[in-house]
């Protein structure tokens, strides 16, 4: 927030850009409680787009404001936030939430309110089928079952025929069931056991020997954070000797820190900005990714970046061009049109390259991300540092 | 009935505010949640203020009512006022397993058992997702409509809401004017003496329990069909805990106090995630540190919590003196002389120690036996066994002829037996008056539904007016509004004796009700003693002093390690050689 | 369910059910003496490994944390700090706290700057280890005579702050610690941690340890007594103040020491302490909070129900274990006489 004054101070001093109200958006992102390690870098993401944007002069010449609350991962928080933005701050548009159930409850007050609203959060329900009130709603993250399409096919490459799955019981672990038992079932892959596990949790000992027992070829840890580190072990620990594959929701390096060396042979499908630097050259979003994560990295410090910064970078990337194109349709005083012609400018969004994949909206479509270039596979290896680190070992174009 | 002025102004101004505001302001949905939890406060405080309990689960009563009702509605498309009933009702139901079980129990059960049921709900309410959707939750649930208009935005929404809490408000003020809030009060401040004056404190512990369900389980249907959205975090355990924050830190034992908690939690909630952040420089869950350190902080400086400090600026309400009748009073069956109370064989072991033993005692209508003896004899004990406080290892107590030992004090006090303690149990936070009118609880019939609509006024009136000649006819009228902490020991013990007059008795135990008496009060309440015998009543009294004892009573039945020594009059048991050797040689 | 997986079950139940006796042992403890439900019991458990983590090498916690004092030494000293000033009137006890207050930052900043591994062990105990007894100083102690509810609730307001500060202290996600004894040990058919030795060996010596204590020393059994009657307590030589200091401090080191031994097992971040406590809670109930040997019984009850819940439901594991509470509650109920006197 601090930042945000300074920033317009600056601005008011140096530029000339105040004399115009600037442009602004709402932004609601989970930076504590449990989806926290998804939120931050996703609010650091927009600090620093908000800063950079303003420095090089706005959008269309016109300032912008981003204001940011927190809704601690909690969906009465989000909407409340939303009802917040929308009424009192008068926002032009939303990005958030990064939950899947907190992005869910706000549909409701954004579509009564007629506001655009990039979501951050994974789950398709969230903008299909577009409908009356979806209409209004959009996303930039890949869906679980994009994501559990490389999992899927990197168990057939490998020869599994039955898989167990083990995930948070929570909106994120729910979601990732869904998908990865129904993209299994499509391959032919028996998933013979699927167990949940709480953040919380200090042993899975129980649910661990239940998926010993069936002996499946691979198993999927389905969390996000480090918590993911204790079934991961624990199956280890008791003599499993099969493939392991965790979800992106564990691409950050407090994860690698916390496995060490068990992690090693650990595969994930990740959005391709994870390993941005070892993208074959022609991969198409190869150079947005680097330069967002030297950004990134120039500001909050070496290592630091994760894929979920990405989400709120693509979410700017494309709502920039959309605000720039529906200005010169409509004054941001006339509100409620402005609202309007912003929404149909998103929906009108054609090959926005992020730091995801490109983007292809339509009035069926507002993800629109093909998983070929938004998913690649990697594994955990020990680099040559002697650290472990993400290696590229399967893109899908 | 009559509502002070502020009271009504306030109202208003709550209820006028939103027409200045556009329908969909957002402080019209600060205003709904603080609404909703405003219902959950007036729950607590009923629970917590009133009766000395606490839960840490209400949020997981709201989640029960919350998603009976959005369940109905998205599965059969029901109605929202047709899931209303059912959804509170699956809430209370809840209430009624958890409390059934643990009010029983030690106080500190019944909130550590919210806490575990809450947790284990929340888990169940994520985890059951072909039901429930699990943490996604479910979309779709209907806005509640009246006479066909949706009330889809939140100023309409702001008044159905509210109209809840007034309710909601007023029920609960009902109550607490009522017999059953003075019974709660009692209960909480002393179960025994409640209990010797008729209350039953664990089904009135499990009624009030069910009654904070039920504020909670009409919040949650507020809150779902607010939302319009379904899924298990708004029904946490934190969320229960951020509940009673508000209670406590508003004031817990006052109305207006837990929902000026519930609007100053949410607005601080608003407030510090803009402040902390900027203080502390980066996001924490700072809110969390504040709470629980504003939790304990009103709890070690301010146990009432914030609204007494208002209150202190406010006009305070002229107390009424009661007019009326009183009650009608229990018919007197039988002549004088018939045995009403006979005690046979009574035996009373605690471990190797035997209190009491084999005593035998008739109580004749009409008469005012003595039960003396020197420290330790066994007076208290037989007391506490016709009482049923305890329950004797054998024999019997009959009274009119019908066994009433083993029972429970409640069950002994309804049949017309009333008591006084040797330590005063009064109440010291309600007024003399109040603590009478304990005693008329046996004698009136409204229940806890009746009461919190206001339909036990007139007899709340009448028990008020009976309370109140009970402290004429001992002399403490003049002090009927003040609080009983202020009184001196003769007075308490006075105003023990006026709150078992205003149960209207058959007989009256009295336990050394002159200890701690000045001459003249002595001589007062000798006097009031007659009086009440000449008027039917019979009385058995335990006392030390002698003159007074010897001066009063008809019979005497004199004690010696738990065993009957002697019995007669007075002047009999005065020149019985053994009663001289054992009590009065030792006396003197 | 066959033999082996009973086997593995059982190994499983026995390590989680060990270290909520040791719990339930300190939350015993505590409520006998001075009716404090020690609600953030919990939270002391995992601080002192998190502040442990801090006195590590960087190449062993895989941080770099540049010798940053941990956020722990700070909230133990200022406790003790502020426990000075309430106590001020008695300078030699001031004086004593205020010396403390500096050598729990002293023994941090030591600790930060890189000490072996086991002196490291030392002193992230006794930096957390004045946070126990100064909690029942501030907090407790001045609502002196406030019914079991009253304290229950500031527990609870304190297990929020604590539990707030941990985050703020060690950020929200978990850490990785050596082991003392690395390796496994098979016993049977199932490959023990040779760490969970060292817990089972802690757990016995502390009940070992509690029993002689209370049986043969003299505090031990003025404390006992204090549990019976506070004031007659007195008549012993230990005042309620001193029995209330004293066994927070026994439960906090106890609670340090288990959350020490379990931590590499477990990978502790601030969040974890809540449940392990509030299990162990659910274990002291069956006990009704004041028998010991009966809440050591209800923690292996507890986690023999939560392995196997584990096993055949993981959904509803949490769900089934605090749903045991009815039924224990329910034969208490039983058993208790109608009208309790409250306390």
């Amino acid at each position: 927030m601090k930042r945000v004054v300074v920033g317009l101070l600056a601005l008011g001093l140096g530029l000339g850009l105040a004399q115009q109200a600037p442009l602004k958006i709402g932004v609601v992102v989970s930076a504590t409680g449990p989806a926290a390690s998804l939120g931050i870098p996703e609010r650091n993401t927009l600090l620093l787009l908000e800063e950079q944007t303003n420095r090089r002069g706005g959008v269309a010449g016109r300032p912008v404001q981003f204001i940011i609350l927190d809704d601690a991962s909690d969906t009465t928080q989000a909407v409340r936030a939303t009802r917040r933005l929308i009424q009192e701050d008068q926002v032009l548009a939303i990005i958030g939430t990064t939950t899947t159930p907190a992005s869910l409850g706000m549909i409701d007050p954004v579509a009564e309110a007629g506001v655009p609203k990039i979501s951050l959060a994974a789950n398709l329900e969230i903008v299909f089928p577009v409908d009356e009130k979806r209409r209004w709603v959009f996303k930039t993250p890949q869906t679980e079952q994009q994501m559990s399409v490389p999992i899927v096919r990197d168990m057939q490459a490998a020869g599994v025929r039955t898989a167990a799955y083990i995930g948070f019981n929570d909106a994120y672990g729910e979601g990732w069931a869904r998908a990865f038992e129904a993209a299994a079932r499509e391959a032919g892959i028996q998933v013979v056991a699927s167990e949940r596990f709480a953040r919380t949790d200090t042993s899975v000992a129980g649910q661990v020997l239940r998926i010993l027992a069936r002996n499946p070829d691979a198993v999927l840890i389905g969390g996000s954070g480090t918590a993911p580190v204790l079934p991961q072990r624990t199956l280890r620990e008791r003599g499993y000797r099969g493939l392991i594959y965790q979800t992106h929701g564990v691409a950050n390096p407090d994860f690698l820190r916390v496995g060490g060396e068990l992690l090693i042979g650990t595969r994930l499908p990740a959005g391709p900005v994870l390993v941005f630097d070892q993208l074959p050259p022609d991969f198409p979003n190869r150079q947005v990714a680097t330069s967002y994560v030297q950004q990134y990295e120039g500001r909050f410090g070496i290592g630091s970046y994760s894929t979920f910064g990405g989400h709120a970078y693509d979410a700017w990337a494309i709502l920039r061009p959309a605000l720039e194109r529906a200005l010169r349709r409509e004054q941001p005083s006339n509100l409620a049109a402005f609202r309007r012609v912003l929404r149909d400018e998103i929906e009108a969004t054609r090959n926005v390259v992020g730091t995801h994949g490109i983007f292809n909206m339509s009035a069926t479509d507002h993800l629109g991300l093909r998983f070929n270039e938004a998913a690649v596979m990697v594994e955990v290896v020990r680099g040559s540092s002697g650290r472990l680190e993400w290696k590229l070992i399967r893109t899908f174009r | 009935m009559c509502f002070s002025p502020l009271t009504l102004i306030a109202v208003l101004l709550l209820l006028v505010t939103p027409l200045f505001l556009p329908p969909s302001s957002f402080y019209l949905s600060l205003g709904n949640y603080i609404a909703f939890g405003a219902l959950v406060a007036l729950g607590l405080y009923l629970l917590t203020g009133l009766s000395g309990m606490t839960s840490f689960g209400q949020a997981a009563f709201m989640g029960l009512a919350g998603y009976t009702s959005a369940l109905l509605c998205i599965g059969l498309g029901w109605n929202p006022w047709l899931t209303l009933p059912l959804g509170v009702g699956a809430a209370m139901a809840g209430a009624v397993v958890l409390g059934g079980i643990t009010t029983r129990l030690k106080g500190h059960y019944l909130p550590l058992s919210t806490i575990a049921w809450c947790i284990a709900l929340y888990i169940l309410m994520g985890s059951w997702i072909e039901l429930t959707g699990g943490h996604t939750g479910l979309r779709g649930v209907p806005p509640v409509t009246l006479f066909g208009w949706s009330l889809n935005d939140s100023k309409s929404y702001f008044y159905l809401s509210w109209v809840f809490v007034l309710l909601g408000a007023w029920a609960a003020w009902n109550l607490t004017q009522s017999r059953s809030g003075r019974a709660m009060r009692a209960s909480k401040g002393d179960a025994l003496a409640a209990a010797s004056f008729g209350v039953n404190p664990a089904v009135l512990k499990l009624q009030v329990f069910v009654l904070s369900a039920l504020y909670a389980g009409v919040a949650g249907w507020l809150y779902v069909h607010y939302q319009k959205f379904i899924n298990p975090t708004p029904f946490s355990l934190e969320a229960s805990i951020k509940y009673l924050i508000a209670a406590v830190a508003g004031g817990v034992g006052s109305i207006p106090g837990v929902i000026l908690g519930s609007g100053l939690v949410t607005g601080l909630e608003e407030a510090l995630k803009g402040i902390l952040p900027q203080i502390f420089g980066r996001t924490g869950n700072y809110e969390i540190i504040a709470y629980g350190l504003i939790l304990v902080l009103i709890l070690m400086f301010a146990p009432k919590g914030l609204w007494p400090f208002l209150e202190r600026y406010l006009p305070r309400p002229q107390p009424q003196t009661p007019k009326g009748t009183g009650l009608p009073s229990r018919p007197i069956q039988g002549g004088a002389g018939e045995v009403v109370l006979e005690v046979e064989n009574l035996t009373k072991r605690f471990g190797g120690l035997l209190a009491v033993n084999g005593l035998s005692f008739q109580l004749r209508r009409g008469e005012i036996l003595a039960l003396i003896g020197p420290n330790g004899a066994g007076k208290s004990t037989c007391f506490n066994m016709i009482t049923s406080v305890y329950a004797p290892s054998a024999g019997s107590v009959r009274f009119k002829g019908q066994p009433i030992q083993g029972r429970t004090p409640y069950e002994v006090h309804r049949l017309g037996i009333a008591r006084t303690f040797q330590h005063p149990h009064l109440f010291p936070e309600m007024t003399v008056l109040e603590n009478a009118a304990l005693g008329t609880y046996a004698r009136t019939r409204r229940g806890l539904l009746a009461s919190m609509l206001g339909l036990s006024r007139r007899e709340e009136e009448a028990a008020l007016a009976e309370a109140y000649r009970a402290l004429e006819r001992v002399g403490l009228a003049h002090l009927a509004h003040h609080k009983a902490d202020g009184l001196a020991i003769g007075q308490l013990r006075l105003l023990e004796i006026a709150r078992a007059l205003a149960s209207g008795p058959e007989v009256l135990l009295l336990d050394e009700p002159a200890a701690g008496l000045r001459a003249g009060e002595k001589r007062q309440f000798a006097a009031l003693i007659r009086q009440l015998v000449n008027e039917g009543m019979t009385v058995l009294l335990v006392d030390h002093d002698m003159d007074l004892v010897m001066g009063l009573v008809d019979r005497v039945v004199v004690m010696h390690y738990g065993e009957k020594l002697a019995e007669g009059t007075p002047r009999e048991v005065q020149r019985n050689t053994r009663v001289i050797e054992a009590y009065l040689g030792e006396a003197a | 369910m066959d033999w082996t997986i009973f086997s593995f079950l059982a190994a499983d139940a026995l390590q989680n059910g060990t270290i909520y006796a040791l719990m339930a042992l300190s939350l015993v403890l505590v409520f006998a003496v001075t009716r404090v439900i020690l609600v953030p019991l919990g939270e002391f458990l995992v601080f002192a490994p998190l502040t442990y983590v801090w006195f590590l090498p960087a190449e062993v916690s895989g941080l770099n944390l540049k010798g940053q004092i941990p956020g722990t030494a700070w909230l133990a000293a200022a406790m003790l700090l502020w426990w000075a000033i309430l106590d001020r009137a008695n300078l030699q006890r001031a004086f004593f706290l205020l010396l403390s207050a500096l050598a729990v930052v002293g023994l941090a900043w030591w600790g930060a700057q890189g000490v072996p591994l086991a002196l490291g062990w030392i002193l992230a105990v006794l930096v957390v280890l004045p946070i126990g007894p100064a909690s029942y100083r501030l907090f407790f102690e001045p609502a002196k005579n406030a019914s079991v509810l009253t304290y229950l609730i500031i527990a609870v307001g304190l297990h929020f702050a604590f539990a707030g500060l941990g985050l703020v202290f060690f950020g929200p996600e978990q850490f990785r610690l050596p082991p003392i004894w690395p390796g496994q040990t098979p016993i049977g058919l199932v490959p023990v941690n040779n760490q969970a030795f060292l817990v089972y060996g802690f757990a016995l010596l502390a009940m070992v340890g509690l029993y002689l204590f209370f049986t043969r020393s003299i505090y031990g059994k003025a404390l006992r007594a204090c549990a019976v009657n506070r004031y007659g307590a007195r008549l012993s030589g230990i005042s309620p103040s001193q029995a209330g200091y004293v066994s927070f401090g026994i439960a906090t080191l106890i609670t340090c020491i288990s959350g020490m031994l379990l931590a590499p097992l477990i990978s502790p971040a601030y969040f974890q302490g809540f449940l392990l406590g509030l299990k162990g809670f659910v274990a002291g109930i069956l006990g009704g909070l004041i028998s010991y040997p009966l809440a050591v019984v209800g923690a292996l009850l507890v986690g023999a129900m939560e392995s196997w819940a584990a096993f055949q439901a993981s959904a509803f594991k949490d769900a089934i274990v605090f749903a045991l509470l009815l039924p224990i509650l329910f034969w208490r109920s039983l058993r208790s006489h109608e009208i309790a006197e409250e306390e």
